[in-house]
């Protein structure tokens, strides 16, 4: 009896005890500061915690490999690799108001201007060298450039887009080239849906950053916004003109089509149950679309038999009246202000971002271009990124609208996609997108 | 009694008492862990969004004094919403209009499917385990995941619209793409993946009704149906209004569903766009945490009276 209560209470108290010691052990681990403490060690080390969101289980390995050779070559130096697969600049913005924001982290362009505003970010010219700086394509700098000339964050990889075409369905078309215009994209879609029975492109429902080098080809002004007079923007007589053919597209090339027991020429992915331009190409359920570098290991991944070059094939993305132009989307990586390593984290920055670190991340993986020049002709260069940096334009615009970029690019594509749904006119569309950049801006 | 009996039972009674007070200590000591992390993640992240909503903060600067600016906000939202703008200029009135048709579609199903479920449930028929696993199974799996196979169930080729073509021919919405028909779809959904949860509670209730009652009303002449209507249904009250209130508790707050079915902008027309939704857009998209927050205790003043309400109304003592 009294052995059983002894037990019963040492049991009740050892039961008390490890939940206080786990809450304890999880407080500590969640609170606990990015560093260990040196002390211990013989050798200072440094710590630094280095975040990024992952293109896949190959990526990760890539980058921990490395990683490895980093620390190989600078002993003193720790990298603590974290991984952030979704929602990433929610959890970095999250990361800085909770003061735990890792040192070196991934920053899309889109993203940069709020970082920078905020001083969130260390001036990496006042770090790294001249030299350095200097082998990037001057371009993808821009977004990273703060108003004090300094830069930010230095592109890890860029992307533009380009036209995929499928080579078999312009064949049954009768067509041997690929449409040069923005006109011809239109017709060339109409020919093979009434020659093939298969939509001739694919668009996005909204879908602002796509529909921009249409407006900037036809002369419309590079699009900067961040004060509410911005919004006269979409008064500029080149806007009003593109961005009805644009809405029409989808207007005429599908909807109108049904209703005339046609097969549309134009549809959206979900339209041919696909879940994004790159898959509703490589089910070869339309005959084009115009989509980025990361559509290339995406086909050769999950559609080994629809072979670049055999069965399909790249091109410009088509021109206007004034000027050819595509769109760049870089992704930075950029290092805390408050980091109280900035030396550690520039020479890892340098280390990843150097030729040797994008030869084997960026290059070889074939994922996306290199940000620094010169690896255009490297032997390990996939052919269909090679031939996508030989086409020539005069505008390459930069993923980048100001200061509420995000944001902004939500709200103009849903009012497109409403448009574009029938829901709401092309003048009602126009207006509210004008509305919304004069709100966005008003303060407060 | 005798002397060394009153003696014994003293000493059991002391025995008692340092018995209890031990055990409460160990109670309050157990339960002060619970109360612990529920005080930081619960109490403290409520106490900091209520504090939030009178600042002005982008994460990352210093927090800036702005009253009641935020609320404004919302009411500016709202008016513009009743007075006939788009559902993208209107994002938190949209929000509002479809959580609260979404909700008064799924609380009163799930909670009348979860009770004949249970009713089927609590039948003495062979293989009653197996439908009870069955019912019970969409509880315990993710909603996401739920989701995900829904959508491709809902698909305009898809399976639901293979069965339909059986029942009402002709009739082929594109579920998940037609503004029309998206907020059903993941009501359907919803109702699908909480109904078994609810029947558990339900079974439960049941199981606990007096058995004599059942037999009294039999020997009266009380069929299966009259007996569910005038016994089974008065008899659960308590657990109904348990059920309605964390019905609707869940349906007001959804996310997850509309998240996946619908995307972070709501999907065609807004159709699937949620308060949630929104609270998570002006938090992470349009970088106004302090307003988010604003709309968090819209949201949350919204369920508390919607549910305080039903519980008054319907006066029973909540499980």
């Amino acid at each position: 009896m009294k052995y059983s209560k002894a037990l019963e209470k040492t049991t009740s108290l050892v039961i008390a005890l490890i939940l206080i010691i786990a809450i304890i052990a999880v407080a500590w681990f969640a609170m606990r500061p990015a560093a260990p403490p040196p002390t211990t060690t013989v050798v200072e080390k440094v710590y630094i915690r280095f975040a990024g969101w992952s293109a896949g289980e190959t990526e990760m390995k890539n980058y921990e490999k490395i990683i490895k050779m980093f620390e190989e070559k600078y002993p003193d130096i720790a990298v603590k690799y974290e991984v952030i697969t979704q929602m990433f600049h929610e959890n970095i913005l999250a990361s800085f108001g909770a003061g735990v924001a890792p040192d070196v982290f991934y920053l899309d362009s889109a993203w940069a201007p709020i970082f920078t505003e905020k001083g969130a970010l260390y001036p990496v010219s006042d770090i790294v060298s001249q030299d350095f700086i200097n082998q990037f394509y001057d371009f993808l700098l821009e977004p990273f450039r703060g108003p004090d000339g300094k830069i930010y964050g230095l592109p890890k990889d860029w992307s533009m887009l380009m036209l995929f075409y499928n080579k078999k369905l312009f064949e049954q078309a009768g067509l041997t080239k690929p449409p040069d215009t923005w006109e011809e994209l239109e017709e060339y879609a109409k020919i093979i849906a009434d020659k093939t029975g298969k939509p001739g492109l694919a668009i996005y429902l909204g879908g602002f950053n796509r529909y921009m080098p249409v407006a900037l080809s036809y002369g419309a002004p590079k699009p900067w916004f961040d004060d509410p007079g911005d919004a006269s923007w979409f008064d500029d007589p080149a806007v009003e003109k593109t961005m009805e053919w644009y809405i029409n597209l989808y207007l005429k090339g599908k909807i109108e089509r049904e209703k005339q027991g046609l097969t549309p020429y134009v549809v959206a992915p979900q339209d041919v149950g696909a879940g994004w331009l790159g898959d509703a190409f490589g089910k070869q359920e339309v005959a084009m679309v115009i989509s980025g570098n990361w559509m290339i290991p995406f086909l050769a991944d999950q559609f080994p038999d629809f072979k670049f070059g055999e069965d399909w094939d790249i091109a410009p993305v088509p021109r206007g009246p004034e000027k050819r132009v595509t769109m760049a989307y870089t992704v930075a990586l950029a290092i805390n202000a408050k980091t109280e390593h900035p030396d550690a984290a520039a020479k890892f920055v340098e280390f990843i971002l150097g030729p040797e670190g994008q030869k084997e991340l960026v290059v070889k993986m074939g994922h996306t271009l290199p940000s620094i020049k010169g690896l255009e002709n490297d032997p390990n260069m996939w052919p269909q990124h090679k031939k996508s940096l030989s086409f020539k334009y005069d505008i390459v615009q930069i993923f980048l609208w100001g200061p509420k970029s995000g944001e902004l690019e939500g709200k103009i594509s849903d009012i497109m996609a409403s448009a574009m749904r029938e829901e709401i006119s092309i003048d009602e569309a126009l207006n509210a997108m004008k509305q919304t950049v004069e709100e966005m801006f008003r303060g407060g | 009694m005798s002397k060394s009996h009153l003696f014994l039972s003293q000493k059991m009674k002391s025995l008692l008492e340092k018995r209890k007070s031990r055990e409460a200590l160990e109670a309050l000591i157990l339960i002060s862990v619970v109360t612990c992390l529920n005080m930081v993640f619960g109490y403290f992240a409520a106490a900091f969004a209520f504090y939030l909503s009178f600042f002005k903060w982008d994460y990352i600067g210093p927090m800036e004094f702005v009253g009641l600016k935020n609320f404004m906000v919302i009411f500016k939202d709202l008016w513009r919403g009743i007075s006939g703008a788009y559902f993208f200029q209107a994002p938190f009135y949209t929000g509002l209009k479809n959580i609260l048709l979404y909700t008064a579609i799924v609380v009163p199903t799930q909670t009348i499917l979860a009770m004949i479920l249970a009713a089927f449930a609590n039948q003495k028929i062979k293989g009653v385990q197996f439908y009870k696993v069955s019912y019970f199974l969409p509880a315990v799996t993710s909603p996401v995941i739920i989701a995900l196979i829904f959508i491709w169930l809902f698909m305009k080729q898809g399976y639901i619209n293979y069965m339909l073509q059986f029942v009402a021919p002709g009739f082929a919405p594109d579920w998940i793409n037609d503004k029309s028909y998206l907020l059903y779809a993941i009501a359907l959904v919803a109702i699908w993946g909480t109904s078994g949860h609810f029947m558990v509670s339900f079974l439960a209730a049941m199981q606990s009704i007096p058995r004599d009652i059942y037999e009294a009303a039999m020997l009266e002449g009380a069929g299966p149906i009259r007996r569910f209507i005038y016994i089974t249904v008065p008899m659960l009250k308590p657990m109904i209004v348990y059920v309605v209130v964390l019905g609707l508790i869940g349906a007001l707050q959804m996310f997850d569903l509309a998240w996946v079915m619908a995307g972070s902008n709501g999907g065609p027309g807004g159709a699937g766009y949620t308060m949630a939704l929104d609270i998570y857009n002006e938090a992470f998209i349009n970088l106004r945490p302090g307003v988010a927050a604003a709309k968090s205790i819209f949201l949350f003043a919204l369920i508390f009276s919607v549910t305080y309400v039903f519980q008054k109304k319907y006066k029973v003592m909540v499980r």
